[in-house]
């Protein structure tokens, strides 16, 4: 849906949307199942950019979904972003929103020594539609993720980043820490707990954890 | 039951607790000692998971993976750094998207088997 200045853009459910770009690297596979088991379906769509060979792109999609309520797909161009989708970035592509409204696979140079890279999916956001943002960094070697997370921050984001204690290399939340962007420090289960806290459930996963309470 | 993990370490010690370790929970496991062995390895038909020291002499753990990727080994494979080394320096950042871990010595006993295990299931579902 092409934007139009001044008017919000309208995510499924009638709402605005509300997108989440979570960037990792090494230690990834292992971190993310402190995130995603369990968690349930949220009011956002969420970008994950993880470095990692091509080879266990789609394992980690799978792993990933067996663990959560949420959608897991690999991303792909044209690819229109829904709430309560998890939507990872494949190897050997740059990961692009339009729009704020969709995904675009970008070949190009590596940016940070990578592809995907973080910082290109997070700078590719912009104030069109006005969408709520949460951006999130986490463990890795170099600083993919800290130019972006500070761009995200002044189009209004909350930002996070993974504790040292935590991470398996704090290279990259160390790096978007310096920016003096970051709205929190917290372990791989705070950052679960604020994506909770801060997204809420989608409107499907409200529904089913009230049959799940019954 | 083919070998699903290759330890790569010039540390006989660390390979034989690593074979140990992985034995017990039920995983096989060979070793060589160095990068030179692992690229043999892999040329004449492993996969699985590959646990890689750093510091080893002629061709450290980078250099091999470097040469890894070059010679189109890495398809089949998930790498797992597993070294004394704090903090790996920037000659790892051109490599960092062919490691999927990374394990610090000396390492847990639980956070290894885990390492392995999950790793494994990304090569049953690939």
């Amino acid at each position: 849906m092409p934007s139009v200045p001044g008017r919000r853009l309208i995510g499924n459910e009638g709402e605005s949307m509300n997108i989440t770009i979570l960037g990792i690297s090494t230690g990834g596979p292992k971190t993310l199942q402190h995130v995603f088991r369990g968690l349930p379906r949220l009011n956002t769509c969420l970008i994950l950019v993880q470095h990692m060979p091509r080879f266990i792109n789609q394992s980690v999609v799978h792993t990933l979904g067996a663990g959560t309520d949420m959608d897991v797909q690999l991303a792909d161009t044209g690819t229109t972003l829904r709430h309560g989708t998890v939507y990872v970035a494949p190897s050997d592509f740059h990961t692009v929103l339009v729009g704020n409204a969709r995904l675009r696979l970008v070949d190009g140079e590596k940016v940070n020594y990578v592809r995907p890279s973080i910082d290109v999916t997070m700078r590719s956001l912009t104030a069109a539609g006005g969408p709520s943002l949460l951006g999130i960094v986490m463990t890795g070697l170099g600083r993919d993720g800290a130019a972006g997370l500070s761009h995200m921050k002044s189009l209004g984001a909350t930002a996070l980043a993974q504790d040292e204690a935590s991470s398996v290399i704090f290279g990259m939340p160390a790096a978007a820490i310096e920016t003096g962007c970051v709205d929190s420090v917290l372990p791989p289960s705070g950052i679960r707990r604020m994506l909770i806290e801060h997204w809420g459930y989608s409107r499907q996963g409200a529904c089913a954890a009230a049959r799940a309470a019954t | 039951m083919s070998t699903e993990v290759m330890m790569v370490d010039d540390d006989p010690a660390i390979c034989f607790t690593v074979e140990a370790v992985l034995s017990q929970a039920g995983i096989s496991v060979r070793s060589v000692q160095s990068g030179q062995d692992c690229l043999s390895a892999l040329r004449e038909g492993f996969r699985g998971v590959i646990l890689m020291d750093v510091m080893m002499p002629r061709l450290d753990g980078w250099q091999t993976i470097e040469r890894i990727v070059d010679e189109g080994l890495l398809d089949g494979n998930v790498v797992c750094m597993l070294t004394a080394v704090v903090s790996p320096g920037g000659e790892m950042e051109s490599l960092k998207e062919y490691v999927v871990d990374y394990i610090r010595k000396p390492f847990e006993i639980a956070e290894l088997i885990d390492t392995v295990q999950q790793c494994r299931q990304f090569l049953a579902a690939a």
